[in-house]
């Protein structure tokens, strides 16, 4: 078994895709797998290769899949790759194996294992992508610019970004995922840029969360207020906003 | 909190020393039993220069400790009231502590809130002060600061006063996303006996109004008269918004007639030219809401309401809202009362029935069964008491049909029709598909089989299901009892 592995980013994964194929066109596509990098749990008897980007062999495979696939084929592949889930970029892999075979129709196979995966995967992502749109919140610092702390499971900010640079196209603001060290930065009337940063930049902007202003206490004023004791629920405020994801919550602190 | 802000018998501000922060808490705690709390029913990009968008499907910022969406700040105008409708627990006769915004500060609060991604818009209603017109015209002020001042963007919705003028709603509606009128109260009696000052006409006249200026709007605009439905009521034939052969016209006339052929009387004067603003009327349409369990109407009577609201009026929701018991009054149940809960729950089943599965309300109840069961969804219910229609093989059954499975939703039954196509289905797939089978497999066959063999006869079933749901019907029977210490003396 070769085991094709790469950092987290989509352009390196779609490059572990095409070295993966390349081998299996040898070897035969029940002998590759592919993974995550730091995810894998080394065995004794598989060959690991690890694969770097390459600017050509990402523009194929992209090209590949829309051409002879279809753009919705595409989307799944894409979110699958934004997954945690560990077996997210190999369930890539082996969906692109029946597509390639099935063309535009896979998007409708679903009784294919490879395709119920790659769905499920992509479900998932977009309804996190979806809850973070409503639960991220900024912290203004002095009016000027507004930060927000994440800690997605799935790498969704910069489509959570999406949805901001359409709601607030003239303010300054940045959203930070503190997990994997990386930033969309949106300053006003521009375009946004994704930007990486070092431990030191993180633990200056971790102050940013501890910044309060007269309006988060009139907010948590308000979201007190606004609840109704007669009908207290819990139960179904955790089903609805689970805690997990409360972390950077003004609300919730 | 003392009560620092006084008015006279002709509502003159006394004294009013309340911070932002004080009034937010009074204002917001008032306006909580308002249930309306959507941002849904319309699509609109940001702008260079203004501050927020809108999403069609709405986005829920918050779930309060009672399990209800936060999406909008809600907030009343003001809690100084004129009317004393019994139920209201700012009605003049309660002594409350009481606030009013300042218009001003109420945009300032609105757009700093919104920048946070706290909330999606705003939800203004108010109580009555002096009169309906200048209550109105406060909160039409307050729209137009947001709108023109504080360049925003995003999702206001706007509680009409029953009794304001035609301007001022005209005004509000221009300003406004949504637009609502409470009915409170399904009839015309029991509204007579739980609000002395309100009645049926000054309620359903400016509805009326409102939903020919709606569509004449549309119409103007080169879209169809009627609201935007979910789209998977084209596939249903017997969905309340399909206007059927027969029916076309009464559905429509309604409708048609106030927006094509409007007289003065059905729709509501222009007034955006001399606002200066180009919006348009409404784009996410009007609601309204319904109080239940404080008046003996059944079940029937609330979804035929609904029904009627729906197809003759356009609304776009109907909401509903438990009664809670603040005040005491003869005409009330009394303040111990439970709060019916589950009815209001089988009652928005109901509702998505009507919306997006093509059911009617009188198939849902009839006279003999004027209420839900207490037991069983509303759904299993129906198919429950119509198994000649089932069992249905899912390989080849319509759409439509496949809705009224229990089980089965719009998302499943799309997923069905789509994967049919290229591959047989199995129960096994019909499970990952999201068919809830524990609900489903009492109605269906798939190549010709059931999962499992059972009697096809009402009691059977019915026993089943309601016993698959054993813990949450438990609760259901014991929800009134109340535990104390045995007492051996």
């Amino acid at each position: 078994m070769y085991i094709f592995t790469c950092e987290d980013r989509f352009e390196d994964m779609m490059c572990c895709i095409y070295q993966a194929w390349e081998k299996a066109l040898k070897v035969g596509h029940g002998c590759v797998r592919l993974e995550k990098r730091g995810e894998e749990q080394p065995s004794l008897f598989d060959e690991y290769v690890h694969v770097e980007y390459n600017a050509e062999e990402y523009k194929k495979v992209v090209r590949s899949i829309k051409k002879k696939i279809s753009n919705e084929a595409y989307a799944c592949v894409y979110y699958a790759c934004l997954s945690y889930e560990q077996d997210a970029l190999d369930a890539a892999y082996r969906f692109l194996i029946s597509g390639f075979k099935a063309g535009s129709d896979i998007a409708y196979m679903r009784t294919d294992p490879a395709v119920m995966r790659i769905k499920d995967i992509r479900r998932r992502v977009v309804h996190e992508a979806r809850y973070f749109r409503e639960f991220a919140r900024f912290n203004s610092i002095q009016g000027k610019i507004y930060v927000c702390h994440l800690e997605p499971k799935s790498d969704v900010i910069y489509e959570v970004s999406l949805h901001f640079a359409d709601r607030m196209p003239s303010e300054n603001w940045m959203i930070i995922d503190d997990n994997r060290k990386k930033a969309v930065v949106h300053p006003v009337n521009n375009n946004m840029y994704i930007k990486y940063f070092t431990d030191d930049d993180m633990l200056l902007l971790q102050k940013t969360e501890n910044l309060e202003d007269e309006y988060t206490d009139m907010w948590k004023a308000f979201f007190e207020a606004i609840a109704i004791k007669q009908r207290h629920n819990t139960e179904c405020q955790r089903n609805l906003m689970p805690l997990w994801m409360r972390k950077h919550v003004t609300e919730f602190q | 909190m003392p009560n620092r802000c006084f008015y006279n018998e002709r509502m003159f501000e006394l004294i009013s020393d309340l911070t932002t922060m004080e009034k937010l808490q009074i204002l917001a705690d008032a306006a909580k039993y308002d249930v309306a709390c959507t941002s849904s029913g319309v699509d609109r990009k940001g702008k260079e220069g203004f501050l927020g968008n809108s999403v069609a499907c709405g986005v829920c910022h918050s779930f309060g400790a009672d399990g209800r969406c936060i999406s909008l700040l809600k907030v009343l105008m003001t809690n100084h009231c004129v009317y004393d409708c019994k139920y209201c627990m700012n009605r003049c006769s309660n002594d409350v502590p009481r606030a009013t915004f300042e218009p001003d500060e109420l945009c300032q609060l609105v757009i700093e809130f919104y920048k946070r991604n706290y909330i999606e818009g705003l939800f203004l209603s108010s109580g009555v002060l002096k009169n309906p017109a200048f209550t109105m015209e406060r909160i039409c002020e307050t729209l137009l600061l947001l709108r023109t001042k504080y360049r925003f963007n995003g999702y206001i919705h706007v509680k009409a006063i029953p009794g304001a003028p035609d301007e001022l709603l005209s005004r509000a509606g221009y300003l406004a996303d949504r637009v609502s009128i409470n009915l409170e109260l399904p009839t015309a009696q029991s509204l007579s006996k739980l609000a002395p000052n309100k009645n049926f006409k000054t309620i359903l006249e400016p509805m009326e109004k409102m939903t020919g200026t709606i569509a004449a709007n549309r119409l103007a605009m080169g879209k169809d008269a009627r609201m935007e439905r979910s789209s998977i009521n084209q596939y249903l034939s017997g969905s309340i918004f399909n206007p059927q052969a027969g029916s076309r016209q009464s559905a429509l006339s309604g409708i048609e007639r106030t927006a094509l052929e409007s007289g003065d009387k059905l729709s509501l004067p222009a007034v955006a030219r001399s606002m200066g603003i180009n919006r348009p009327f409404a784009p996410a349409g009007q609601s309204t809401q319904m109080i239940i369990g404080a008046t003996p109407e059944t079940d029937l009577t609330l979804i035929r309401t609904t029904q009627h609201l729906y197809k003759n009026y356009d609304l776009k929701r109907v909401f509903y809202s438990a009664y809670i018991p603040l005040n005491e009054d003869a005409a009330l149940p009394k303040l111990d009362a439970s709060v019916p809960l589950l009815r209001e729950h089988r009652l928005y089943q109901a509702d998505w029935l009507l919306r997006f599965y093509g059911f009617q309300a009188d198939e849902l109840l009839s006279e003999s069964r004027p209420n839900f069961n207490e037991q069983l969804d509303p759904k299993c219910d129906w198919a429950v008491r119509h198994l000649g229609q089932f069992p249905v093989e899912v390989q080849n059954a319509s759409y439509d049909m496949l809705l009224r499975i229990p089980g089965v939703g719009p998302k499943s039954a799309k997923r069905i029709v789509q994967t049919r196509r290229y591959a047989h289905l199995d129960f096994d797939i019909l499970k990952k598909l999201g068919v809830v089978l524990k609900r489903a497999h009492y109605f269906i066959t798939c190549n010709g089989r059931m999962m499992y063999r059972i009697p096809i006869e009402e009691s059977y079933i019915t026993k089943c299901l309601t016993e698959d749901n054993h813990k949450d019907n438990w609760k259901v029977v014991h929800q009134n009892e109340k535990y104390e210490q045995l007492s051996l003396f």
